[in-house]
């Protein structure tokens, strides 16, 4: 397993985000982390690539609540639950965080180039900024513009460009269709797909299951912390209770 | 004539302290009330190498510049970083800094007030006007230091790095920038400037012990005035508070009295009316 998640818990005070979730993710698989709003998604994401850990070495120089981190996570056979955020990217693992986030006041370019911070030389940025140019063509058209006024779709672009620069191993996508219109959703998707096909590990936490099941090669359904299902998505689809209940189908 | 060339000194000084200021601010959230006093020891400090000492003023200059830098960073590293995310601390923290550098200043030099030799002697006139040699070297030096830190955060990695941890710091962790390593590098670059403009700005001043106060409150007020964090801001917020300085000196009868005065009250207006000032940075919520 390129990725794996051994009894990961975490505890923000007194609330459980994370209870005690196992996983994996292999080489050249595209899986999904899908459950209802605040299942612990998006916190699964923050711990494996060190910004809990680091939420919490902040917070234990200040009077606000405690955060508790406990489990193995393991990437490409090393143990990273331990490393810092910063040094988490150097190993391939990158997350393209909710909300695209992008650097509003820095211009399209200046956001890739921020991507590829740890580049091993200009040469090879400059190769990986060709490729997302040929991914995102509307990066390319949009250098020089500043990213904050950017539509909701092209900072998702430039969100998963950004990531794209650091030549991740595994590539973590969270929620990108939030917010889009129906087609630009189909074209972020589309480009997700085009990743896969590149043979990138892709981890997506993603609210918008019917099309993400097509996808995907298994899924982890996840509530209240918990993984209370997993398997392929018609396998899931088949389970009514699962279905109605966790995925409002 | 004057007023064009004080407010240029002036403004071109502020935007000095201000953009040091609002560096670290952005980056670490540090606000260093210590800012100014480090301008002060490294006017101080020119003082001391090139008269005491007699060392050559550029040399001296360079001396206090590194001096205050390398007092800065261990006052990051063994008072500032352990309680950095409580704000409240700081503050108090590098206030009882800034009070204890005046003291210290007080023992070491007295109240009484100096001056420093200028480098180089000498004037013209412009249409009757007398414009010092030393003025116009003051101006060009902090223009050329401006326009440094300009390339320093426009063109190159460590400034795109210092911007993008401005904007979002829990972002820039996650294209592997280490932040406490560049709030270190941020602090220093930001003391350096504080000292080099107190380096560069001393031969026209009189130094004492308490000069790190009024430029405190006016860059304050053009921090605030060119909204917190935003570099743009603060480059132009400075010229024009420095240009309304120098309107009040010489045009309000009694005006340097005033200065301070003034400063808070563009200060209060701009806090009224537009919180964000002319720049302001509308920083990413952090979870």
């Amino acid at each position: 397993m390129l990725l794996e998640i051994d009894h990961l818990m975490v505890r923000y005070e007194k609330a459980v985000l994370i209870n005690d979730i196992s996983l994996g993710v292999d080489n050249g698989e595209l899986v999904s982390l899908v459950g209802p709003n605040g299942a612990g998604k998006s916190t699964t994401l923050r711990a494996i690539t060190g910004l809990v850990a680091w939420e919490k070495e902040l917070k234990r120089r200040s009077t606000e609540g405690d955060i508790f981190l406990e489990g193995m996570v393991t990437f490409n056979g090393e143990r990273i639950d331990q490393v810092p955020a910063h040094e988490i990217v150097r190993r391939g693992l990158v997350l393209c965080p909710e909300r695209r986030r992008p650097f509003r006041e820095l211009t399209v370019l200046e956001n890739l180039w921020a991507g590829a911070y740890l580049g091993k030389s200009k040469t090879k940025s400059e190769e990986n900024l060709n490729k997302v140019y040929d991914l995102f063509p509307v990066l390319k058209d949009r250098s020089k513009q500043i990213s904050g006024t950017l539509s909701g779709g092209e900072q998702q672009m430039l969100a998963i460009g950004r990531a794209l620069m650091s030549e991740p191993k595994l590539l973590c996508i969270d929620e990108p269709s939030t917010g889009l219109s129906p087609l630009m959703r189909q074209e972020v998707f589309d480009k997700i797909m085009q990743l896969k096909g590149m043979g990138i590990t892709i981890l997506l936490v993603e609210q918008e299951v019917s099309t993400v099941f097509k996808m995907t090669n298994r899924n982890y359904v996840l509530s209240s912390g918990k993984i209370i299902a997993q398997g392929s998505g018609e396998e899931l689809l088949e389970n009514e209770i699962i279905r109605k209940t966790y995925l409002g189908l | 004539m004057d007023i064009l060339i004080t407010g240029l000194i002036t403004g071109s000084m502020l935007a000095l302290l201000a953009i040091g200021f609002s560096l670290i601010f952005g980056v670490a959230r540090i606000i260093n009330i210590a800012h100014t006093a480090f301008y002060m020891v490294a006017a101080y400090g020119i003082f001391y190498f090139s008269i005491r000492l007699g060392l050559n003023p550029i040399l001296s200059m360079l001396i206090s510049v590194a001096f205050v830098t390398l007092i800065g960073v261990l006052v990051y590293k063994f008072i500032i970083d352990p309680i950095r995310e409580h704000e409240g601390a700081v503050l108090i923290a590098t206030m009882t800094l800034a009070m204890f550098l005046q003291e210290v200043i007080l023992q070491l030099f007295t109240g009484d007030f100096r001056s420093i030799d200028f480098m180089i002697g000498g004037y013209f006139t412009v249409a009757g006007y007398k414009i010092f040699y030393q003025q116009l070297l003051t101006f060009g030096v902090v223009l050329i230091m401006l326009l440094a830190i300009w390339f320093l955060l426009m063109k190159t990695r460590l400034g795109l790095a210092i911007r993008s941890m401005a904007e979002d710091r829990e972002v820039a962790n996650l294209m592997g920038m280490n932040e406490s390593r560049l709030a270190m590098i941020t602090l220093a670059i930001s003391v350096a400037l504080a000292g080099f403009t107190g380096a560069v700005i001393g031969p026209l001043m009189v130094l004492n012990p308490h000069m790190w106060m009024e430029p405190l409150i006016i860059m304050m007020a053009v921090v605030v005035l060119g909204g917190l964090g935003s570099i743009k801001g603060s480059f132009i917020a400075a010229f024009i508070l420095g240009f309304t300085e120098a309107l009040v000196v010489f045009l309000v009868p009694t005006g340097a009295f005033l200065k301070g005065p003034v400063a808070l009250i563009i200060m209060i207006l701009v806090l009224l009316m537009r919180p964000e000032g002319l720049f302001g940075v509308a920083f990413e919520e952090e979870r």
